[in-house]
Protein backbone atom coordinates (compact mmCIF):
# COMPACT_ATOMS: atom_id res chain seq x y z
CA UNK A 1 0.00 0.00 0.00
CA UNK A 2 1.11 3.26 -0.51
CA UNK A 3 0.10 6.26 -1.11
CA UNK A 4 -0.25 6.21 -4.82
CA UNK A 5 -2.58 3.46 -4.55
CA UNK A 6 -6.19 4.64 -4.67
CA UNK A 7 -9.31 2.76 -3.05
CA UNK A 8 -11.42 2.78 -5.98
CA UNK A 9 -13.93 -0.39 -4.59
CA UNK A 10 -15.56 1.31 -1.39
CA UNK A 11 -17.26 -1.97 -1.00
CA UNK A 12 -13.84 -3.79 -0.28
CA UNK A 13 -13.54 -1.57 2.54
CA UNK A 14 -15.68 -0.85 5.64
CA UNK A 15 -18.36 1.60 4.23
CA UNK A 16 -21.86 2.90 4.55
CA UNK A 17 -24.74 3.07 1.62
CA UNK A 18 -26.84 6.27 1.33
CA UNK A 19 -29.25 8.14 -1.13
CA UNK A 20 -28.80 11.67 -1.00
CA UNK A 21 -32.09 13.31 -1.63
CA UNK A 22 -32.37 16.11 -3.63
CA UNK A 23 -35.57 16.29 -5.40
CA UNK A 24 -36.24 19.26 -7.04
CA UNK A 25 -39.25 20.99 -8.88
CA UNK A 26 -38.06 23.39 -11.17
CA UNK A 27 -40.39 25.73 -12.60
CA UNK A 28 -40.68 27.64 -16.02
CA UNK A 29 -40.09 31.19 -15.06
CA UNK A 30 -42.13 34.13 -17.21
CA UNK A 31 -41.05 33.58 -20.13
CA UNK A 32 -41.15 29.77 -20.28
CA UNK A 33 -44.46 29.82 -18.79
CA UNK A 34 -45.97 31.69 -22.02
CA UNK A 35 -44.08 29.10 -23.78
CA UNK A 36 -44.90 26.10 -21.80
CA UNK A 37 -48.87 27.08 -21.44
CA UNK A 38 -49.64 27.76 -25.21
CA UNK A 39 -47.57 24.20 -26.25
CA UNK A 40 -50.04 22.70 -23.95
CA UNK A 41 -53.56 24.52 -24.68
CA UNK A 42 -53.08 25.89 -28.58
CA UNK A 43 -50.44 23.86 -29.73
CA UNK A 44 -48.20 26.73 -30.61
CA UNK A 45 -44.67 26.96 -30.67
CA UNK A 46 -43.92 31.03 -29.61
CA UNK A 47 -40.74 32.94 -29.43
CA UNK A 48 -39.93 36.08 -27.47
CA UNK A 49 -39.70 39.46 -29.89
CA UNK A 50 -37.80 42.20 -29.22
CA UNK A 51 -39.17 45.15 -31.15
CA UNK A 52 -36.05 47.13 -30.64
CA UNK A 53 -33.75 44.91 -31.89
CA UNK A 54 -36.32 43.06 -34.43
CA UNK A 55 -35.04 39.95 -32.73
CA UNK A 56 -36.93 36.48 -31.96
CA UNK A 57 -35.60 34.89 -29.30
CA UNK A 58 -36.15 30.93 -29.07
CA UNK A 59 -36.88 29.13 -25.95
CA UNK A 60 -38.31 32.77 -25.11
CA UNK A 61 -36.77 34.61 -22.26
CA UNK A 62 -37.56 38.06 -20.47
CA UNK A 63 -34.72 40.56 -21.45
CA UNK A 64 -33.00 40.70 -24.77
CA UNK A 65 -29.45 39.92 -25.17
CA UNK A 66 -28.69 42.93 -27.30
CA UNK A 67 -30.32 45.61 -25.75
CA UNK A 68 -31.69 44.29 -22.49
CA UNK A 69 -34.50 45.84 -23.29
CA UNK A 70 -37.09 43.73 -21.44
CA UNK A 71 -39.54 41.62 -23.63
CA UNK A 72 -43.24 40.99 -23.30
CA UNK A 73 -44.82 40.20 -27.61
CA UNK A 74 -44.28 36.93 -28.34
CA UNK A 75 -45.01 35.80 -31.86
CA UNK A 76 -45.48 32.30 -33.41
CA UNK A 77 -42.87 30.03 -34.34
CA UNK A 78 -42.60 29.37 -37.77
CA UNK A 79 -44.21 25.96 -38.90
CA UNK A 80 -41.01 24.80 -40.14
CA UNK A 81 -37.47 24.49 -38.75
CA UNK A 82 -33.99 23.08 -40.04
CA UNK A 83 -31.94 20.51 -38.44
CA UNK A 84 -28.95 22.21 -37.46
CA UNK A 85 -27.21 19.43 -35.56
CA UNK A 86 -27.77 15.90 -35.41
CA UNK A 87 -26.92 13.32 -33.55
CA UNK A 88 -27.73 9.29 -32.57
CA UNK A 89 -27.70 8.14 -29.43
CA UNK A 90 -27.37 4.27 -29.04
CA UNK A 91 -27.52 4.75 -25.10
CA UNK A 92 -30.68 6.16 -22.57
CA UNK A 93 -30.01 8.78 -19.91
CA UNK A 94 -28.87 6.19 -17.49
CA UNK A 95 -26.49 4.95 -19.93
CA UNK A 96 -28.65 1.69 -20.95
CA UNK A 97 -27.86 0.09 -24.62
CA UNK A 98 -30.92 1.81 -26.55
CA UNK A 99 -32.88 -1.38 -28.34
CA UNK A 100 -33.60 1.35 -31.33
CA UNK A 101 -31.18 3.97 -31.80
CA UNK A 102 -32.64 7.39 -31.08
CA UNK A 103 -32.04 10.81 -33.09
CA UNK A 104 -31.68 13.39 -31.66
CA UNK A 105 -31.38 17.40 -33.48
CA UNK A 106 -31.05 21.11 -32.47
CA UNK A 107 -33.46 22.18 -34.62
CA UNK A 108 -33.15 26.01 -35.48
CA UNK A 109 -35.88 28.19 -37.39
CA UNK A 110 -35.52 31.08 -40.19
CA UNK A 111 -35.26 34.31 -38.09
CA UNK A 112 -35.80 33.12 -34.84
CA UNK A 113 -32.25 33.02 -32.40
CA UNK A 114 -32.08 30.05 -30.68
CA UNK A 115 -33.74 26.62 -31.22
CA UNK A 116 -35.19 23.74 -29.72
CA UNK A 117 -33.05 19.83 -28.44
CA UNK A 118 -35.43 17.00 -29.39
CA UNK A 119 -36.30 14.01 -31.06
CA UNK A 120 -36.37 13.55 -34.89
CA UNK A 121 -38.74 10.77 -35.78
CA UNK A 122 -37.10 9.37 -38.86
CA UNK A 123 -34.41 6.74 -39.68
CA UNK A 124 -30.96 8.25 -38.57
CA UNK A 125 -30.18 7.47 -42.34
CA UNK A 126 -32.51 10.13 -43.12
CA UNK A 127 -31.57 12.64 -40.15
CA UNK A 128 -28.76 15.40 -42.01
CA UNK A 129 -28.77 18.92 -41.14
CA UNK A 130 -30.82 21.35 -43.66
CA UNK A 131 -33.33 18.72 -43.34
CA UNK A 132 -36.97 20.32 -42.62
CA UNK A 133 -39.10 19.49 -40.11
CA UNK A 134 -41.93 20.25 -38.54
CA UNK A 135 -43.16 19.29 -34.31
CA UNK A 136 -45.73 16.47 -34.12
CA UNK A 137 -47.60 17.20 -30.84
CA UNK A 138 -48.99 14.87 -28.04
CA UNK A 139 -52.92 14.95 -28.44
CA UNK A 140 -54.39 18.20 -26.18
CA UNK A 141 -55.79 15.79 -24.04
CA UNK A 142 -52.15 14.24 -22.83
CA UNK A 143 -50.25 17.51 -23.28
CA UNK A 144 -49.05 18.70 -19.72
CA UNK A 145 -47.20 21.39 -20.17
CA UNK A 146 -43.57 20.36 -20.80
CA UNK A 147 -40.81 20.17 -23.60
CA UNK A 148 -42.24 16.30 -23.97
CA UNK A 149 -45.50 17.52 -25.20
CA UNK A 150 -44.28 17.52 -28.39
CA UNK A 151 -43.27 14.04 -29.27
CA UNK A 152 -40.46 14.71 -31.98
CA UNK A 153 -39.62 16.70 -34.88
CA UNK A 154 -40.66 14.94 -37.84
CA UNK A 155 -39.86 15.33 -41.81
CA UNK A 156 -41.65 18.30 -43.02
CA UNK A 157 -44.12 17.18 -46.38
CA UNK A 158 -43.21 20.34 -48.57
CA UNK B 1 -36.31 46.63 0.84
CA UNK B 2 -34.45 50.22 -0.57
CA UNK B 3 -35.68 53.56 -0.76
CA UNK B 4 -36.18 52.86 -4.38
CA UNK B 5 -37.43 49.42 -4.25
CA UNK B 6 -40.83 48.99 -2.57
CA UNK B 7 -41.82 45.73 -3.81
CA UNK B 8 -38.56 42.91 -5.53
CA UNK B 9 -39.88 42.29 -9.01
CA UNK B 10 -41.26 38.62 -9.86
CA UNK B 11 -44.07 36.10 -9.18
CA UNK B 12 -44.06 34.53 -5.74
CA UNK B 13 -44.45 31.22 -5.67
CA UNK B 14 -45.95 29.14 -2.52
CA UNK B 15 -46.19 25.54 -1.84
CA UNK B 16 -49.66 24.84 -2.97
CA UNK B 17 -49.00 26.69 -6.66
CA UNK B 18 -46.38 24.26 -7.03
CA UNK B 19 -48.33 20.84 -5.67
CA UNK B 20 -50.87 22.03 -7.33
CA UNK B 21 -49.55 22.43 -10.57
CA UNK B 22 -50.80 26.02 -11.33
CA UNK B 23 -47.38 26.67 -13.06
CA UNK B 24 -45.68 24.45 -15.34
CA UNK B 25 -42.85 22.40 -13.80
CA UNK B 26 -40.12 19.89 -14.26
CA UNK B 27 -39.88 17.71 -11.12
CA UNK B 28 -36.82 15.15 -10.58
CA UNK B 29 -35.29 12.74 -8.58
CA UNK B 30 -31.70 12.33 -8.98
CA UNK B 31 -30.59 8.93 -8.57
CA UNK B 32 -27.72 10.25 -5.86
CA UNK B 33 -26.29 6.99 -4.25
CA UNK B 34 -23.20 6.96 -2.39
CA UNK B 35 -21.10 4.29 -1.10
CA UNK B 36 -18.78 6.01 1.63
CA UNK B 37 -15.65 3.96 2.84
CA UNK B 38 -13.61 4.60 6.12
CA UNK B 39 -10.28 3.96 4.40
CA UNK B 40 -8.02 1.52 4.49
CA UNK B 41 -6.62 1.94 7.93
CA UNK B 42 -9.91 2.73 9.67
CA UNK B 43 -11.63 -0.56 8.02
CA UNK B 44 -9.29 -2.62 9.12
CA UNK B 45 -9.47 -0.93 12.88
CA UNK B 46 -13.39 -1.50 12.65
CA UNK B 47 -12.92 -4.99 11.49
CA UNK B 48 -10.29 -5.54 14.57
CA UNK B 49 -12.43 -4.11 17.17
CA UNK B 50 -15.25 -6.92 16.20
CA UNK B 51 -12.34 -8.87 17.56
CA UNK B 52 -11.87 -7.05 20.54
CA UNK B 53 -8.40 -5.87 19.62
CA UNK B 54 -7.11 -2.28 18.95
CA UNK B 55 -4.47 -1.90 16.11
CA UNK B 56 -2.64 0.98 15.55
CA UNK B 57 0.36 1.77 12.45
CA UNK B 58 3.88 2.14 12.61
CA UNK B 59 6.24 4.23 10.96
CA UNK B 60 9.76 2.98 10.44
CA UNK B 61 10.90 6.39 10.13
CA UNK B 62 9.76 8.12 13.30
CA UNK B 63 9.11 4.90 15.17
CA UNK B 64 6.03 6.36 15.69
CA UNK B 65 2.44 3.93 16.53
CA UNK B 66 0.20 6.13 15.00
CA UNK B 67 -3.61 5.97 16.81
CA UNK B 68 -6.05 5.56 15.42
CA UNK B 69 -4.31 3.60 12.58
CA UNK B 70 -3.48 5.44 9.27
CA UNK B 71 -1.79 4.88 6.04
CA UNK B 72 0.81 7.78 5.87
CA UNK B 73 2.28 9.24 8.25
CA UNK B 74 1.79 12.98 8.45
CA UNK B 75 4.89 13.83 9.93
CA UNK B 76 7.38 12.17 7.78
CA UNK B 77 5.50 12.37 4.49
CA UNK B 78 5.38 8.60 3.63
CA UNK B 79 3.58 5.89 3.85
CA UNK B 80 2.91 3.46 7.50
CA UNK B 81 4.94 -0.21 7.29
CA UNK B 82 3.29 -2.22 9.89
CA UNK B 83 0.08 -3.05 12.15
CA UNK B 84 0.90 -2.97 15.21
CA UNK B 85 -1.24 -4.17 18.57
CA UNK B 86 -1.95 -2.32 21.41
CA UNK B 87 -3.79 -2.61 24.74
CA UNK B 88 -6.95 -1.55 25.28
CA UNK B 89 -5.63 0.13 28.71
CA UNK B 90 -4.70 3.98 28.67
CA UNK B 91 -5.19 7.14 30.51
CA UNK B 92 -7.61 9.79 30.57
CA UNK B 93 -6.07 12.95 28.97
CA UNK B 94 -9.25 15.16 28.88
CA UNK B 95 -12.76 14.75 29.86
CA UNK B 96 -16.42 16.05 30.04
CA UNK B 97 -18.72 16.42 32.40
CA UNK B 98 -21.97 16.46 29.92
CA UNK B 99 -25.49 17.31 30.59
CA UNK B 100 -26.73 16.97 27.68
CA UNK B 101 -26.73 13.84 25.47
CA UNK B 102 -25.81 12.85 21.74
CA UNK B 103 -28.98 14.19 20.22
CA UNK B 104 -28.01 17.50 22.34
CA UNK B 105 -31.41 16.78 24.85
CA UNK B 106 -30.83 17.98 28.39
CA UNK B 107 -30.18 15.27 30.72
CA UNK B 108 -30.15 15.08 34.94
CA UNK B 109 -27.53 12.29 34.81
CA UNK B 110 -24.42 13.69 32.86
CA UNK B 111 -22.49 11.25 30.82
CA UNK B 112 -18.68 11.33 30.87
CA UNK B 113 -16.92 11.58 27.80
CA UNK B 114 -13.39 12.35 26.97
CA UNK B 115 -9.46 11.12 25.22
CA UNK B 116 -7.88 8.73 26.66
CA UNK B 117 -4.48 7.70 25.24
CA UNK B 118 -3.98 4.23 25.33
CA UNK B 119 -0.68 2.19 26.31
CA UNK B 120 1.37 0.52 23.60
CA UNK B 121 0.50 3.41 20.88
CA UNK B 122 2.83 6.35 20.94
CA UNK B 123 2.16 9.38 24.12
CA UNK B 124 -0.87 11.52 23.88
CA UNK B 125 -2.44 8.80 21.15
CA UNK B 126 -5.64 7.35 21.20
CA UNK B 127 -9.37 7.68 20.95
CA UNK B 128 -12.72 9.74 22.37
CA UNK B 129 -15.10 7.44 23.92
CA UNK B 130 -17.21 6.86 27.01
CA UNK B 131 -16.18 6.63 30.83
CA UNK B 132 -18.00 4.80 33.30
CA UNK B 133 -18.20 2.72 36.17
CA UNK B 134 -17.55 6.27 37.82
CA UNK B 135 -19.17 8.92 38.80
CA UNK B 136 -18.42 13.09 38.34
CA UNK B 137 -16.65 13.77 41.15
CA UNK B 138 -13.99 10.46 41.10
CA UNK B 139 -13.31 10.96 37.19
CA UNK B 140 -9.75 13.25 37.05
CA UNK B 141 -7.02 13.67 34.65
CA UNK B 142 -4.54 11.17 34.62
CA UNK B 143 -6.40 8.56 35.64
CA UNK B 144 -5.65 4.86 34.60
CA UNK B 145 -8.40 3.08 32.51
CA UNK B 146 -9.07 0.15 30.56
CA UNK B 147 -11.84 -0.47 28.17
CA UNK B 148 -15.09 -2.58 28.78
CA UNK B 149 -15.97 -4.63 25.93
CA UNK B 150 -19.21 -5.89 24.94
CA UNK B 151 -19.55 -9.66 24.48
CA UNK B 152 -18.27 -10.62 21.00
CA UNK B 153 -21.62 -11.63 19.96
CA UNK B 154 -22.55 -7.88 20.28
CA UNK B 155 -20.01 -6.79 18.97
CA UNK B 156 -20.63 -4.84 15.27
CA UNK B 157 -17.49 -4.12 14.10
CA UNK B 158 -18.07 -0.39 16.07
CA UNK B 159 -16.12 1.96 18.31
CA UNK B 160 -19.06 1.35 20.42
CA UNK B 161 -18.32 -2.21 20.75
CA UNK B 162 -16.21 -0.88 23.53
CA UNK B 163 -18.98 0.37 26.24
CA UNK B 164 -16.61 2.87 27.72
CA UNK B 165 -13.38 2.99 29.65
CA UNK B 166 -13.79 1.61 33.29
CA UNK B 167 -10.93 2.41 35.81
CA UNK B 168 -8.12 0.01 36.47
CA UNK B 169 -8.66 -2.39 38.34
CA UNK B 170 -5.86 -3.64 41.28
CA UNK B 171 -3.46 -6.02 39.72
CA UNK B 172 -5.34 -5.26 35.52
CA UNK B 173 -2.21 -4.79 33.24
Amino acid sequence: MTFLERTTDTRRLRHWEGNLEADYIYTSGLAGERFFVALRDDGRLLAARCTACGLDYLPPRIFCEDCFAELTDFVDVPKEGQVAAVTVAHMDRLGAPLATPEVWAFVTFRGIRGGLVHRLLMPPERAKVGVSVRPRLKPKKSRVGAITDIEGFEQARS
Amino acid sequence: MTERTKKWPGVELGAADLLEGKVTQTRFRPNAKYSWAAGEAMSRFLEEMRNGRLVARTCHSCKRVLFPPRMFCEGCFRPTDTWTPIRDTGTIETFSVSYLDTDARRIQEPILVGVVSLDGASPKMGMMHYFGEMTKDEIRIGMRVKAAWKPSEERRGSVLDIRYFRPLREGEG
